[in-house]
């Protein structure tokens, strides 16, 4: 695992051992096809092409950005979630941590001006993230029963703190348009937290601590590694990415919803990030991979409403796409082992 | 290893001597660093097959719904009086789309599409109340070029921008079965459904009818939820305008049957001298025909009513220990709507929408009967078309 981590930072080298050489376009090619995010870019792209041929709205201008703002708070959770799966933890809670970190913006909009709001419910966001770091770490509670006692307990607070009313989202301004209010701005966000935790975790320290906290904890911590401190971090990190997508969210649909989030939202982002290349067991993930597994999972569920699948199949078929897309990237991912030298 | 080279052999597609091909054999393609094997081909081919069967495996799937597709597409041959007719595409966005609640809107908008000539509306939005869901499959309604929308506002300041751009895109939305915080607050057309604070008015009016004085309680599963919230207000309104003395208490019971059973139950041990006990959701009202039941409180005295007929409460109302349950007719939730955009549709938006309140129709032990005795579409729990005879 950690070898593989030491692969993806390599440079890839297309070496050709007869002599002949292979022209840039196709070296480039080779280059990106060995990456393990391939697979699973193809798999959406091989959707993106299916649905635009049943039904030629699908790449329409509204649709775009139907899908674009559908898939972004999805991304941005993945994303937190690689960081924790690569470690070998799981967050359950970051659903409902994406309701709660809106109502705090509300109740903090009452006294506060709204930015200081978001920055002080971010705040206490990453002090979610904190205990279920410190529980988990210290207390020694398997994360999976960790992050599911402060699923409950946020889930209750979002309906104890608004009454079980849904509450106005802040007054339009340029700093909600930033947030969520654009029609693009989600899926901006989407890609410049794709972008830096990409670097960060393939580029940084933090990354490769990560990484090596996952793959071999004992190794690790004998190695030097604080590894408290990362695992802690991640759960702040996580949630922290949370609460920014749920504010977003918020501002997108222009209502402080106690029932947004929840268990749902969490398990698309496990699987986006499972789908992409990350293992659930630890040690080994990618965040350009989760993007593309968001990518794979928000063009089915808007490629089939589009199509006009009704509820009562629509789970049918969501999950029968999935198991072949899995399967395709899984069978495409073995060849591109076998093709290594 | 093999002595046939490959593809550059005069197509040999099997290898002698073991199933690798070299790789120096593939350098004009461009592959020079990749293996194929037989097994190899034929795995990708398998795998390739699986993904080319998606479309047909949802084709499959939505012949029974009559595929519904983005965008009006053929027409229908005339129905009725009707001229011709394209597809068609109504789309209705629903917060709790598999609950068995709605199962009689599903046959509702079915039995009128197919009145009508017209593709099946698709039936979509969240399962979970999930306002984003529902924000996001109306959204793609909208860019698919739906010929209408009926969805159900949960939620007055999520829907009103959606709304207002399916309307400003010339697609027609009506609302059914809640309407946010009543008429004006969002652009919808028209409302077919409920009027939840007429109705709950009227149970006030009721209530008042019924008890005439003393303590009397309220049951509400989720406060603010906008579907029942403006019941319990209209029930509220009615007892306090008729200044009769009764003292009420709104008390909430949670989402779930069991909890609110408890919570009902709790809320009786702790208040035995209660002369009413009422609710303005399913769940809760079943809670409190199972309670009366369950402390013989109606023989005592106690009068109680609520709303929507769980089977439970329907035979709670027979055996005598509720006075009263409040219909809303679903069926018609979804049967109305479709009538309505279809018409829209066809008068160039001159006629078609119209406030229509489905029901505030109180079932009680006189009328109870033909609920419990027959088993319908338009009750939900039976799929036949069938003509049914008024109970006797």
């Amino acid at each position: 695992m950690a070898k593989q981590a030491t692969e993806e930072i390599s440079k890839v080298d297309p070496v050709n051992t007869d002599g002949r050489g292979l022209n840039g376009v196709a070296r480039l090619a080779t280059a990106l096809l060995r990456r393990r995010e391939a697979s699973i870019a193809l798999v959406a792209i091989l959707l993106l092409f299916y649905f635009q041929s049943v039904n030629d709205a699908f790449l329409s201008q509204g649709n775009i950005r139907g899908l674009a703002q559908s898939g972004y708070a999805t991304a941005i959770i993945a994303c937190g979630l690689v960081m924790l799966l690569i470690c070998g933890e799981i967050d359950l809670s970051v659903g409902s941590v994406m309701g709660f970190t809106p109502i705090i913006v509300y109740l903090a909009d009452q006294e506060f001006v709204f930015p200081v709001a978001v920055i002080v419910a971010l705040i206490v966001t990453s002090l979610v993230g904190l205990l279920n770091g410190v529980i988990t770490v210290y207390l020694r509670v398997p994360s999976f029963v960790t992050t599911l006692g402060t699923l409950f307990l946020l889930t209750g607070l979002n309906v104890s703190l608004t009454d079980g009313f849904p509450k106005p989202a802040p007054e339009e301004s340029t700093l909600t348009r930033i947030l969520g209010g654009g029609p693009y701005s989600g899926i901006i966000w989407a890609l410049i937290v794709v972008l830096l935790m990409h670097l960060l975790l393939t580029r940084m320290r933090w990354g490769l601590h990560t990484f090596a906290v996952g793959g071999n904890l004992v190794g690790a911590s004998e190695a030097g590694v604080r590894v408290n401190r990362v695992k802690i971090g991640n759960f702040m990190l996580c949630s922290v990415l949370g609460g920014l997508a749920g504010i977003m969210e918020a501002i997108r649909i222009n209502s402080v919803d106690p029932l947004a989030g929840g268990p749902n939202v969490m398990f698309l982002a496990v699987s986006a990030a499972v789908i992409g290349g990350t293992a659930l067991a630890g040690g080994s993930g990618t965040i350009i991979g989760a993007f593309f597994g968001t990518a794979v999972l928000t063009i089915l569920r808007n490629g089939f409403t589009l199509q006009g699948v009704s509820a009562n199949t629509f789970n049918i078929i969501l999950g029968i796409s999935i198991l072949v897309a899995m399967t395709l990237n899984v069978y495409v991912g073995r060849l591109r082992r076998t093709g290594r030298t | 290893m093999g002595t046939v080279r490959g593809w550059a052999s005069g197509g040999a597609l099997w290898v002698e001597g073991g199933p690798e091909v070299g790789k120096e054999d593939f350098a004009p393609l461009g592959f020079s660093s990749s293996r194929f094997s037989r097994r190899d081909l034929l795995r990708r081919a398998a795998v390739g097959g699986a993904v080319a069967s998606i479309p047909f495996l949802a084709a499959a799937c939505d012949e029974d719904e009559g595929g519904g597709g983005g965008g009006s597409g053929d027409s229908s041959a005339s129905v009725g009086n009707f001229p011709e007719t394209p597809d068609y595409n109504f789309v209705f966005v629903n917060h709790v789309t598999t609950n068995p609640f709605f199962v009689p809107t599903i046959y509702g908008l079915q039995d009128a599409s197919a009145l009508l000539g017209i593709p099946e509306p698709q039936w979509t939005g969240s399962e979970t109340s999930d306002v984003q869901e529902m924000v996001d499959a109306m959204n793609t309604a909208v860019s698919g070029d739906a010929d209408g929308i009926a969805v159900a506002v949960v939620d007055t300041e999520a829907f009103g921008g959606p709304i207002q751009d399916a309307l400003d895109a010339g697609i027609p939305v009506v609302s059914y079965n809640a309407d946010g915080t009543g008429l004006g607050s969002t652009a919808r057309l028209a409302y077919v459904g409920q009027d939840l604070y007429g109705s709950g008015f009227e149970m006030g009016k009721r209530i008042v009818e019924d008890v005439g004085e003393g303590p009397v309680v309220l049951f509400i599963a989720t406060p603010g939820q906008l579907n029942i919230q403006p019941r319990i207000d209209g029930a509220a309104d009615a007892i306090k305008e008729s200044g009769a003395p009764i003292e009420f208490e709104e008390i909430p019971t949670g989402a779930e049957l069991p909890e609110e059973l408890s919570a009902i139950e709790a809320y009786y041990n702790g208040h035995k001298d209660v002369k009413g006990m009422y609710a303005v959701d399913a769940g809760s009202t079943q809670g409190v025909a199972q309670i009366m039941e369950k402390f013989d409180l109606a023989a005592a005295g106690v009068k109680a009513g609520g709303y929507d007929l769980l089977p439970e409460t329907l035979q709670l109302i027979s055996d005598g220990h509720m006075d009263f349950t409040i219909d809303q007719q679903p069926y018609l939730q979804g049967f109305y709507p479709v009538f309505q955009l279809f018409v829209y549709k066809i008068s160039g938006g001159l006629s078609g929408v119209a406030e229509t309140n489905t029901g505030l129709l109180f079932v009680t032990a006189d009328n109870v009967a033909g609920y419990l005795e027959t088993e319908s579409r338009f009750e939900g729990d039976a799929e036949e078309q069938k003509i049914l005879e008024p109970a006797t």
